[in-house]
């Protein structure tokens, strides 16, 4: 089990490797320097710029800097905003998404694994169509059209929420309803969707009918034989979720003017602000990667023919 | 003991069995289709995708307004039935009715009446006043309709391209490291892995907006994502098929490797690439028009579903039509495409739901 | 053989609706089973002899299955009528199934202690403890030894043989009156088949529990069975004590399979081609039945074994026989012994 354990955690460095540098390589490559978009500065001026970024040495020396400073947590000042360093925007619009993404997460894993078993139970009743229309329907329906939609009539046309903001104004934690439930809704639907085939290829099969015959009730053979084996893709899917979750925030974070970390890759990438964005990057691959750690885990731990063999 | 019974005398027609019963001969493809048939979900998602491809491609040859012709007079209308002119004229007077609420004044004054006087004119003698805006129009007086069904065409083209490419891809290579096994197979693997932890949205809008918006980077873009887990499938049911005894058949008749791979190996996994490409499609819409709702998509006057709707999400609390109506259209392929999609997954697969 | 009868099967039919028609997996099925008996469910895939026993236990899968008629009658009550809580409460404590492949019967992500104890908990109101002890005990008496230890283990941690003791284990655990054993050892090697018939034989013995035992292999049926059914199509086609149906086989079908079965006394040809005239003299080619059985979709109205029948008539293509009763508890479907036909 923890050989099991070690083998996954190394693996993750080459992935972390391989983003930073093709983070770094991406941005060298890029046409338009930090600059660019600015009126021309005075060349004395252009060059201690140069050099307090340290743009005036040759690229792979300015490759191995960065990597020296990032193992020591440093990721460098941001070009556009500079009076900042990465680490500190970084920091300050992390919890924001993180939040959100933390919500939307729960109420998508809560919501998704109990709808997908209810209508696997009561297959082919109204039950099950209702909520497999409703969750194709939140498969479909992209992220920034649910946005929009929802503002549009439940802060726009009716005024139940307000339109944009976040905590500390006036709406107080009203203002997280839309964000979260717009994030929350596609992935909602995809896990009930996957819990109820799942629960389905569960129930037809050998062991089941074992425990029917050994006289269990149905809802002790749900309970404690079903369940098991049918969340498992479910825990598979949740790394791909969580991406997709990470992905998400930034449309939402647009949409609804929240100050979190894609609406700040987003101003990073058109700023080309270099060192914003490879900081936002790498969280986000470091976030990403220690997600589909713990996922990997719980599989395992969920598994006994992968923990005891 | 008697010797060995003779044959019974059944019939010699190779379509009745022995009981002279009628025989269907049913192919793998022809059970399939009469399953999927009988899904209404799915036959429905299928006409209409077919309503859609049929529209779409036939936009330049319908009567439908240019879908990049500004006319400005006619900017902002509501969809209706009613002739254009109608409709500007209408606008303008409640407009000018609030301002002179505002002002107090009971009637018109002589400026106001005149302006109103020529537009009613206009209306009567120019030929352009006498359109009919179906699904209104956007704020340069573009026909909504049309920009829908040109945006469609870029978003339907874009999803079926990274498809493909997709397909290609991932049935090449996954094919590969399935049957190789082997280092080349974990050194694929590996690749693939390392691919999946990265924040590959985040990767391509950056790439997006550092490289510029042409359709090109676009295709490139959303055709570098989804390979993967197609990848992945096919390696797995390459995997399971290759210890089947028909592959030890074609092999010691000599086929060679490749030979397997693609006239064996391939048709049998024909099933999951049918499905899953058919789920792909909606996937590359909406990241072709996520992208382009980040505004890193088409450029103007080129419009895709993704941009009409960030255009629409713009004014939605003034123009509501120019938000729904790209929103509904994108969002009814993707249900379709969806529907079709599940179907095609409950034919091909003899185990689905409810079979002993 | 005049203990009680325990058990009693009254036409029973099954059916299927599958996208090709309607499928009458069970057509008319009836036999009794007596106290200690075992009684030896013989035929070929598709013959219906699974399904006839889940039908019993009421385990067929609903949407598509459907137990149409018929009565199975056990101490008194119908058990196709019986209410839910009720038929759970026989389900694993008087009447046990235990099932083919040992690997897909037993559930991956539970432990085996867990399993075990379930029915002993459940049936007989042990609580933990008791319920592990009871439950080592009897795997030690299914001869798996280091119980102790190996019960907190996870099922693939078991070879198929083990785990087939499990299941044998499991099944005898609230000593029930009748153990139906559907193939039980159709998916193992042949070397431990013959353990676990002798488990099966040994353990059910000592607790006079009756065994229907489910098995398309006659060799099984000849070593521990009492008394024989052969299924084809949905019926039985022909019924009595073991020895007796072996000595002088009735069905044509009966005697097609006991005729195919090889012989250790006598020397075999597997070539596939011989001249004509050749079969006389020297080794004889192996029998078999030819043809395949039935598609049990929409059949007419005929004896379904017609086609491949050495001694059909032209009624059998028209009319399905019906059972005959031939005596000293031998029963028959065949037009070759039409009712009132006397006894063989």
């Amino acid at each position: 089990m923890l050989r099991f354990m070690i083998r996954r955690a190394l693996g993750l460095i080459p992935t972390v490797f391989l983003v930073i540098t093709f983070a770094f390589g991406i941005i060298r490559i890029a046409p338009g320097g930090p600059f660019a978009s600015e009126k021309k500065l005075p060349p004395e001026i252009m060059a201690n710029i140069e050099k307090r970024y340290h743009l005036d040495e040759s690229v792979p020396r300015q490759y191995v800097r960065y990597l020296g400073d990032f193992v020591r947590g440093d990721l460098g000042p941001s070009f556009r905003y500079k009076d900042f360093t990465v680490g500190e925007l970084i920091a300050d619009a992390l919890p924001a998404s993180m939040l959100i993404g933390a919500l939307a997460l729960l109420i998508a894993v809560t919501g998704g694994i109990g709808a997908g078993i209810l209508s696997a139970l009561r297959q082919n009743s109204w039950v099950d169509y209702t909520a497999m229309s409703l969750a194709v329907i939140g498969i479909s329906v992209p992220l920034f059209v649910i946005g929009p939609v929802l503002k549009l009539y439940l802060a726009l046309k009716h005024p139940w929420l307000p339109t944009s903001g976040w905590l500390g104004g006036r709406s107080g934690w009203l203002v997280l309803v839309m964000p979260v439930l717009t994030l929350a809704l596609p992935y909602l639907a995809g896990i009930a969707r996957l819990t109820r085939a799942s629960v389905l290829e569960v129930l037809r099969a050998d062991y089941i009918r074992t425990a029917r015959a050994k006289g269990l009730s149905e809802r002790v053979v749900v309970a404690r034989h079903v369940l098991k084996g049918a969340l498992l893709p479910v825990v598979s899917f949740l790394g791909p979720a969580f991406a997709g979750i990470i992905t998400g925030t930034v449309v939402v974070e647009t949409i609804f003017a929240v100050p979190g970390m894609g609406r700040l890759s987003i101003q990073a990438a058109i700023n080309r602000d270099y060192t914003l964005i490879m900081g936002d990057v790498i969280v986000f691959s470091v976030i990403l990667v220690a997600a589909n750690f713990v996922v990997d885990l719980c599989y395992g731990f969920l598994d006994p023919r992968i923990s005891y063999s | 003991m008697s010797p060995l019974p003779a044959t019974p005398a059944a019939s010699d027609d190779p379509l009745t069995n022995e009981f002279s019963q009628a025989l269907r001969p049913v192919s793998l493809g022809a059970d399939a289709w009469r399953r999927l048939r009988r899904n209404r979900m799915a036959v429905a998602g299928l006409v209409i995708i077919g309503l859609y491809a049929l529209f779409t491609l036939a936009a330049p040859w319908l009567p439908i307004h240019p879908y990049a012709e500004q006319v400005v007079a006619h900017e902002n209308l509501p969809p209706s039935l009613r002739p254009a002119g109608e409709l500007m004229l209408a606008a303008r007077t409640a407009y000018l009715t609030r301002f002179r609420a505002s002002e107090d004044r009971a009637g018109f004054n002589a400026e106001e009446r005149d302006e109103l006087a020529e537009m009613a004119r206009a209306i009567r003698t120019d030929p352009v006043h006498r359109r009919h805006y179906w699904l209104g129009t956007d704020n340069l007086g573009r026909d909504m309709l049309s920009r829908l069904l040109y945006g469609g065409r870029i978003s339907i083209l874009i999803g079926l391209v990274g498809t493909v490419t997709s397909m290609f891809l991932g049935i090449l290579l996954g094919s590969i490291a399935g049957y190789a096994g082997g280092t080349l197979d974990n050194l694929i693997m590996r690749f693939v892995d390392i691919m999946y932890g990265l924040p590959y949205m985040l990767l391509v809008i950056i790439m997006m907006a550092l490289f510029g918006r042409n359709i090109l980077n676009l295709f490139v873009a959303v055709a570098l994502i989804s390979w993967l887990t197609l990848c992945r499938v096919v390696r797995g049911q390459i995997i399971s098929l290759k210890q089947a005894e028909f592959v030890e058949a074609a092999r010691s008749m000599g086929a060679s490797p490749a030979r397997i791979i693609f006239r064996h190996l391939t048709p049998n996994t024909l099933g999951v690439i049918v499905v899953f490409s058919t789920l792909m499609v909606p996937q590359f819409i909406m990241t072709e028009s996520f992208l382009s709702f980040l505004g890193l998509g088409v450029s103007a006057p080129l419009a895709s579903w993704g941009s009409l709707v960030a255009e629409g999400a713009g004014v939605m609390s003034l123009y509501p039509w120019q938000l729904l109506g790209p929103a509904a259209a994108m969002t009814l392929f993707l249900f379709a495409m969806n529907f079709l999609g599940d179907g095609l997954r409950d034919a091909l697969d003899p185990q689905s739901k409810g079979r002993v | 053989m005049d203990a009680e009868i325990i058990l009693r099967v009254e036409d029973l039919r099954t059916t299927f609706d599958t996208d090709e028609g309607l499928v009458k997996a069970v057509d008319g099925v009836s036999f009794e089973l007596r106290r200690g008996e075992t009684l030896g469910i013989v035929g070929e895939s598709g013959s219906g002899k699974s399904v006839t026993n889940l039908s019993i236990l009421g385990l067929i899968p609903s949407p598509p299955g459907r137990v149409a008629s018929g009565r199975v009658l056990f101490r008194g009550q119908d058990l196709l009528t019986l209410p839910g809580p009720a038929l759970r409460a026989i389900r694993g404590d008087r009447i046990a199934m235990i099932f083919q492949d040992p690997m897909t019967s037993l559930n991956p992500f539970l432990r085996i202690s867990t399993q075990m104890m379930e029915p002993l908990m459940l049936h007989q109101g042990l609580g933990r403890r008791a319920a592990k002890a009871r439950a080592v005990e009897l795997l030690l008496l299914a001869g798996i030894s280091g119980a102790e230890r190996r019960i907190d283990q996870y099922p693939h941690q078991f070879s198929g043989g083990m785990r087939q003791r499990v299941m044998i284990a499991m099944g005898l655990s609230c000593n029930p009156e009748i153990l139906i054993a559907d193939e039980p050892t159709s998916a193992l090697d042949v070397t431990i088949q013959a353990q676990i018939l002798d488990l099966i034989r040994e353990l059910t013995r000592r607790t006079g529990t009756a065994v229907i035992l489910i098995t398309h292999s006659l060799g099984v049926v000849a070593g521990i069975c009492d008394t024989l059914c052969v299924m084809y199509a949905g019926r039985i086609v022909e019924r009595g004590p073991t020895r007796a149906v072996f000595a002088a086989p009735r069905h044509p079908y009966t005697q097609g399979l006991i005729r195919s079965v090889p012989r250790l006394d006598r020397k075999y040809q597997f070539v596939s081609c011989i001249p004509e005239g050749d079969t006389e003299k020297g080794p004889e080619r192996l029998a078999s039945i030819p043809g395949q059985p039935p598609v049990v979709v929409n059949l007419p109205e005929c004896c379904p074994f017609h086609p491949r029948c050495d001694q059909a008539m032209e009624l059998c293509r028209h009319r399905h026989p019906p059972a005959t009763d031939l005596g000293q508890g031998r029963e028959v479907r065949c037009w070759l012994y039409p009712e009132g036909a006397g006894h063989g």
